[in-house]
């Protein structure tokens, strides 16, 4: 019997700072990696602790797999230590995904908040390897500061290849902001969406999620055409521990992407 | 069905513990608790259930996660509240991907209740003080010895074994045993005051918010006993070790339990909490699993600290 709770060694290859508290660790596995994009690991730092990730990199790259991080606590601090050569443990893949299947043909809206861009980035990373299968592919992105904004270097690559792309900062102190300026949700104003064949994917901080979804709403969008990634208390990954608890669900387990009509009735899924 | 007489039970437990740890319930003051077998000790399987559930014999309260050597275990008078818990943990833990140090290694030999503990409740939940399925061999106590009904090969094998031990049921043996099955019952019924909680409606109930959980919630103290104690509580917190996971029980009760990074924290009131219990209990359960996730054994009432009546709790939510 194979034993879901072992980690699977993993070398750091690169570690690439993201903002100033926000890393990206390429990570080499002891043996290909297969998941599904918005799927996610344990990452364990050997001695100290785990924590989930979903991977950033495309999930049609197998030998590396790529995971954001922001700094947040105990064991993503000591992740944030780790340097090329540096060995970690990695469990999974964990949890369902997005499913694709769902999206194709579909105009797909992904709305991302600070570094709720990580598993994002993968599902974009995905949609753009096989473009031709979807419609139209809108990028809508906040950050606080454009100093906060991860992937900086990456937007006009991933614009190129033909996914439309709107930012926001929350406030710019030095002024050289030239894009939208407000919460995230102003990207919506003006802008033409067609909610009847379209799907909207949201992932970032829980504030955001909330304002994110209840715009999303606003704009004709269906509860069932909302994937919501909730971001719960994790500790097994596999459904047996309970922390992750959304409701009658595991996060860890049936989702970590919920559509919105799955679980707008359960207690606290903004908290 | 075969009977034992009591004078040859232990030399029965005896032969066993050569293949087997053997784990008994020991009676001290006016409860009982588990207990190894050592020879020369002698116990009986009259009573009800014991103060904590079987289940941490089939995982520890801090376990390190690696393939371990032990002998296989019989557990002797579990009852029906400790059989039916363990297969609810099985449906979590044994459910893909399987749980490979949940023991699989351990015969249950139950035995009927022929008392009650005052705060045993089954019978309000529609069960009986009895296994009725899930068991290696079940014990039935009658005034001088047990009748004896296989419920698996391997209980069917050790039968066999231990044939000279052992005579046939008799039609005596059968009677007495429905009166005595019949006392016990009326035992519970009694002092549930013939309460049987209609199911639906407590689910419905359970899943908004209730003046009846902010009642009885209030002298909650977020101590986590009822979750230790509780036959078909499951969770636990994974942990890192040298070399291996290790695995520290956990309760839904405890106020860090859903706290993420960042400070934010859905179960940060107390009556979240508290609700917590009874939503996976009589809601989330059966609708994800088809069962409870309550076998109606008392334990969390008699540990609680707050003095709260769970019980009584769920018949007010009922009612609500
Ligand atoms: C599916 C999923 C995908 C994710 N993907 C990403 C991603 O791609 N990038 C990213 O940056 N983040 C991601 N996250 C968030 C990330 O997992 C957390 O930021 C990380 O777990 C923080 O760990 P920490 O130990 O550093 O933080 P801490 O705040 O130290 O710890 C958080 C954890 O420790 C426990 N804890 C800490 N302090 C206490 C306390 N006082 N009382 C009780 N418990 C406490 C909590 O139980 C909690 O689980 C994801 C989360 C999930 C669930
Ligand atoms: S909730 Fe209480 S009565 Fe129900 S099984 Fe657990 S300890 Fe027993
Ligand atoms: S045993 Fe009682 S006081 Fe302790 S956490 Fe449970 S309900 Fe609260
Ligand atoms: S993280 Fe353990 S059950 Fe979901």
């Amino acid at each position: 019997m194979t034993d879901p709770y072992k980690t699977l060694k993993a070398e750091v290859i690169r570690v690439t700072d993201e903002t100033s508290n926000i890393k990206s660790f390429l990570l080499k596995p002891a043996q290909k990696f297969s998941f599904k994009t918005g799927q996610f690991v344990q990452f364990t730092v050997p001695g100290i602790g785990e924590a989930p990730f979903t991977p950033s990199s495309s999930h049609f790259k197998k030998d590396e797999i790529e995971i954001t991080i922001m700094k947040a606590g105990r064991v993503t601090s000591k992740i944030h230590e780790l340097k090329p050569k540096d060995v970690i443990g990695i469990r999974g893949p964990l949890g369902k995904g997005y499913p694709l299947e769902e999206f194709e043909g579909k105009e797909i809206l992904i709305l991302g908040g600070g570094v709720g861009m990580a598993p994002l980035r993968c599902l974009l990373l995905s949609l753009l390897e096989e473009k031709d299968k979807y419609g139209r592919l809108l990028l809508l992105y906040g950050s606080k500061t454009p100093g906060d904004i991860v992937y900086a270097g990456q937007f006009a690559d991933w614009e190129k290849r033909g996914a439309e792309i709107y930012r926001s900062v929350d406030r710019c102190d030095t002024g050289e902001w030239k894009e939208k300026k407000g919460v995230v949700t102003c990207l919506f104003e003006g802008l033409k969406l067609n909610p009847d064949n379209g799907v909207a994917v949201v992932c970032g901080p829980p504030i955001m999620m909330k304002f994110g979804t209840m715009k999303l709403l606003e704009v004709g969008y269906k509860p069932e055409n909302i994937y919501l990634s909730m971001e719960k208390n994790m500790s097994c990954g596999i459904g047996k521990c309970g922390h992750c608890a959304c409701g009658k669900y595991f996060a860890c387990k049936d989702g970590p992407v919920f559509k919105y009509s799955v679980v707008k009735d359960i207690e606290g899924i903004w908290d | 069905m075969k009977f034992i007489d009591k004078k040859d039970f232990m030399g029965f437990v005896s032969a066993l513990s050569a293949d087997a740890d053997i784990f008994y319930p020991k009676v001290s003051a006016d409860t009982s608790d588990w207990a190894k077998w050592q020879t020369g000790d002698k116990f009986s399987l009259d009573g009800h259930r014991t103060i904590l559930p079987v289940k941490y014999f089939f995982y520890s309260p801090q376990e390190n996660l690696r393939a371990k050597k032990r002998r296989p275990a019989i557990i002797f008078g579990a009852r029906g509240c400790d059989t039916r818990g363990l297969e609810l943990l099985k449906k979590i833990y044994l459910d893909d991907p399987e749980d490979p140090y949940f023991r699989k290694d351990i015969l249950m030999f139950t035995a009927d209740c022929t008392s009650a503990h005052p705060d045993c409740f089954c019978s309000a939940l529609g069960e009986r003080p009895r296994a009725e399925k899930d068991f290696d061999l079940n014990f039935s106590p009658l005034g001088d010895g047990y009748l004896i009904e296989a419920g698996s090969e391997k209980g069917k094998e050790i039968l066999r074994k231990n044939s000279e031990r052992l005579e046939d049921a008799s039609e005596t043996h059968k009677k007495e045993l429905l009166n005595m099955r019949a006392a016990t019952e009326k035992t519970v019924n009694g002092q549930n005051n013939g309460v049987t909680l209609d199911m639906q409606k407590l689910k419905e109930k359970i899943e908004t918010r209730n003046a009846a959980f902010e009642n009885y919630g209030k002298t909650c103290v977020s101590c986590s006993a009822c979750t230790t104690v509780c036959p078909a509580c499951f969770c636990f917190f994974l942990s890192e070790g040298a070399e291996n996971k290790i695995r520290y029980a956990d309760s839904c009760q405890l106020p860090g339990y859903a706290r993420v990074a960042g400070g934010g924290n859905p179960k940060k009131e107390l009556i979240s909490r508290f609700m917590h219990r009874f939503g996976c209990k009589f809601s989330w359960r059966p609708s994800m699993h088809n069962n409870l996730g309550c076998t109606g054994c008392g334990r969390c009432i008699a540990g609680c600290q707050g003095k709260i009546n769970f019980k009584e709790a769920l018949i007010a939510v009922s009612k609500s």
